[in-house]
């Protein structure tokens, strides 16, 4: 993927070109405002990354130019706030996502991939399969190998938010935003337990695990093809 | 009625017009007596010339032609006319129809027989005409008893007039203070209520009340100002120190992933991430209870089901509960609707229940419920433990206050701090009191808030 970082803090626009260049995928690092909005309406990229606050132009009036001429590509918001109004006002202005820092980069690059998949005309999927689990978006049932399983309707939005991101990351902090909508830290572990409960309902009878945790990153669907 | 006593502006007003009433009663009172002392004098000076004129006569013309005078003059039926008599220096009337006994000389009140009235007063004045005659000659003070009357009425009535229409105008003026005094007290009820940018109204008059309006306003002003560089700081000390722990962070993440998984270091790198991520979030909750504090969000605010938040909220939380060995019940009313920020009536919320869960003993029984109290909804979390000493209760939730026995539990003492910023921004208050056995955390919303507290939205600032 070609991506465009805006970030003015030297170390940090590094480390996340370095990580994203890692996973395949090409950087093209803006200095300041200007320059970003300069490459991004005379280049084609597939998603772009910028810092709320750059020299310039700020990253928020750097959203709104790119919108007003009508460029879609799906924005990532980088910001050093984390107030409610600053998060609101990103959205508003017509960023796709808004991660406050300092953030693990794992969160970054699982963002980006599911911003990436996010295609503008894409018609929504009514089934989904992964593993011999089927999850049927229209009968809002799940079944695995034949056998329907009960969720919990919260346990089917996880279940659904995985398998759409078909085996890539989505981190506890996507599924806080997703299922519940809270961008808030819970100090208890709600997503844990969920995924666990909702774990050992699709592997009941000893099935293999079809939800894999990487630790301190997020879940995934696993794949056992 | 108390509240009239309890006035101050109605007291004003009506000591004023006491004041005036009394004043008035007193001029009255003068105005009275010096208009009849002027006319006692008039009557006086009659009295004395037509006395004068019958000594003269008298004595020019004799004692026959004065009593001829005298009939003369008795003859006449005027209302005016004056009353004659001539005595004998044994007291005996000689002539004349003045019937009284023999006055001493000079001026005074006697009192006559009337033919028609019976018995009168009069001014009467005795000159010694000869050694043995005594002319007296009398004005009736009728009249001036009947201009008298006439005053008094006439001024009773004013005086009554102007008693009402006083007591009416100290009522407007009373109601008037009252009002103006009424509005700043409002504005500062708002303050209170936690709208910052709330000012005294001034009219355009320009009178003492907008005088002090101004200055109260220049004071809230520079309170303002005050309280927005602390916040400022504070929050620029938070956000400062975020900068460099970031890079830090980012340090340590690279360090982490250049290094092979399990060895010593890189256990020690993740353990310092631990560590910064721990103190980041401290600086987030900081940095969002001032956020809340300030009241920026209320321009976000939108209808909020408090019923499905609560349920939701209980759903997600119970496992999670449960697993840890204790156990979370939940009783919701349905159609809990308020104006606010749902995000943060969510966090308030789940902090109770954390604050329920994390500082209890194991096998507790969590409840969590959420009623309508009249015009207010209430989220209202229970547990059965200990409880908290009741010395402690006013400060648990100060920022950073931990009780003692929870120092070495997780958290950093400002769960309760957020949520009693969450229940302010909302208009309403976190209340917190002994269950025994246990501790009840409740969050109290009004339902409708007083429309001073919204103000109109700003445009978003980049």
């Amino acid at each position: 993927m070609r991506i465009l970082l805006a970030e003015d803090d030297a170390e940090t626009a590094e480390f996340i070109a370095r990580g994203l260049g890692e996973l395949g995928h090409n950087v093209v690092r803006a200095d300041d405002g200007i320059e970003a909005l300069h490459l991004l309406s005379t280049e084609e990229f597939d998603i772009a990354v910028l810092d709320r606050m750059l020299p310039t132009l700020d990253g928020l009036s750097v959203v709104h130019r790119i919108r007003a001429a009508e460029i879609d590509l799906p924005v990532l918001l980088l910001t050093a706030l984390g107030r409610i109004e600053d998060r609101v006002s990103g959205l508003e202005a017509g960023a796709d996502d808004y991660l406050v820092k300092p953030f693990a980069f794992s969160e970054l690059a699982a963002r980006i991939n599911a911003l990436a998949r996010r295609k503008p005309f894409q018609a929504a999927p009514t089934k989904l399969e992964s593993g011999g689990v089927v999850m049927d978006l229209l009968k809002r049932q799940v079944t695995r190998d034949g056998t329907v399983i009960s969720l919990q309707p919260r346990e089917f939005r996880i279940l659904e938010e995985l398998m759409r991101e078909d085996g890539k990351v989505v981190t506890r902090t996507m599924l806080l935003e997703r299922i519940w909508n809270y961008h808030f830290d819970p100090q208890t572990n709600i997503v844990e337990t969920h995924i666990s409960r909702l774990r050992s309902k699709l592997n009941e009878g000893g099935k293999p695990d079809l939800i894999e945790t990487l630790r301190g990153v997020g879940y995934r669907v696993a794949n056992h093809a | 009625m108390r509240r009239w006593r309890a006035s101050a502006a109605y007291r004003i007003a009506f000591v004023n017009f006491v004041a005036f009433a009394l004043g008035l009663a007193i001029l009255g009172a003068i105005v009275f007596a010096a208009m009849h002392v002027a006319f006692t004098r008039q009557l006086d000076g009659q009295v004395r010339d037509e006395a004068q004129t019958l000594a003269d006569e008298y004595r020019t013309d004799g004692g026959a032609e004065l009593q001829d005078s005298i009939s003369q003059r008795e003859a006449i039926r005027s209302p005016d006319r004056m009353l004659y008599a001539v005595f004998d220096q044994n007291g005996r009337r000689l002539y004349g129809s003045l019937n009284t006994s023999r006055p001493e000389l000079g001026l005074h009140d006697i009192s006559f027989r009337d033919p028609q009235e019976g018995r009168d007063s009069a001014r009467g004045l005795a000159v010694d005409l000869s050694p043995t005659e005594r002319l007296v000659v009398a004005a009736d003070r009728d009249w001036i008893e009947r201009i008298d009357r006439t005053v008094e009425v006439v001024f009773g009535l004013a005086f009554v007039a102007a008693c009402i229409a006083g007591f009416a105008g100290a009522g407007v003026l009373g109601n008037y203070l009252r009002r103006r005094l009424q509005s700043i007290s409002l504005a500062a009820e708002a303050i209170i209520g936690g709208n910052v940018r709330q000012r005294m109204p001034v009219s355009g008059r320009r009178d003492e009340f907008d005088e002090l309006a101004m200055t109260l306003n220049r004071m809230l002003e520079r309170i303002e100002g005050l309280l927005e560089n602390l916040r400022q700081v504070s929050s620029d000390v938070a956000h400062d120190l975020r900068t460099p722990l970031a890079r830090l962070r980012t340090r340590l993440e690279q360090g982490a992933l250049d290094r092979p998984k399990g060895t010593a270091a890189t256990t020690l790198i993740e353990d310092s991430l631990t560590q910064v991520d721990e103190v980041l979030s401290l600086f987030a909750a900081i940095l969002r209870i001032a956020e809340v504090e300030s009241g920026e969000t209320r321009r976000y605010f939108a209808p909020v089901d408090v019923s499905e938040l609560v349920t939701e909220l209980a759903e997600s939380y119970a496992p999670a509960i449960a697993d840890e060995g204790r156990r979370l019940l939940w009783s919701i009313e349905l159609g809990l609707t308020i104006e606010g920020d749902r995000e943060l009536l969510a966090q308030a919320a789940a902090n109770l229940i954390e604050n329920a869960q994390f500082h209890t003993p194991a096998d507790t029984l969590i409840r969590v419920t959420g009623t309508r109290v009249g015009e207010c909804v209430c989220i209202q979390v229970t547990d059965n433990g200990s409880g908290v000493p009741e010395s402690e209760l006013g400060r648990i939730t100060r920022r950073f206050a931990r009780l003692d026995s929870s120092r070495q539990k997780r958290g950093y003492g400002l769960g309760l701090n957020l949520a009693s910023a969450v229940a302010k921004l909302h208009g309403g208050r976190l209340l917190l009191k002994n269950a025994k056995p246990g501790f009840v955390a409740i969050i109290e919303l009004p339902r409708l808030q007083a429309s001073g507290e919204r103000r109109p939205d700003r445009s978003s600032e980049g």
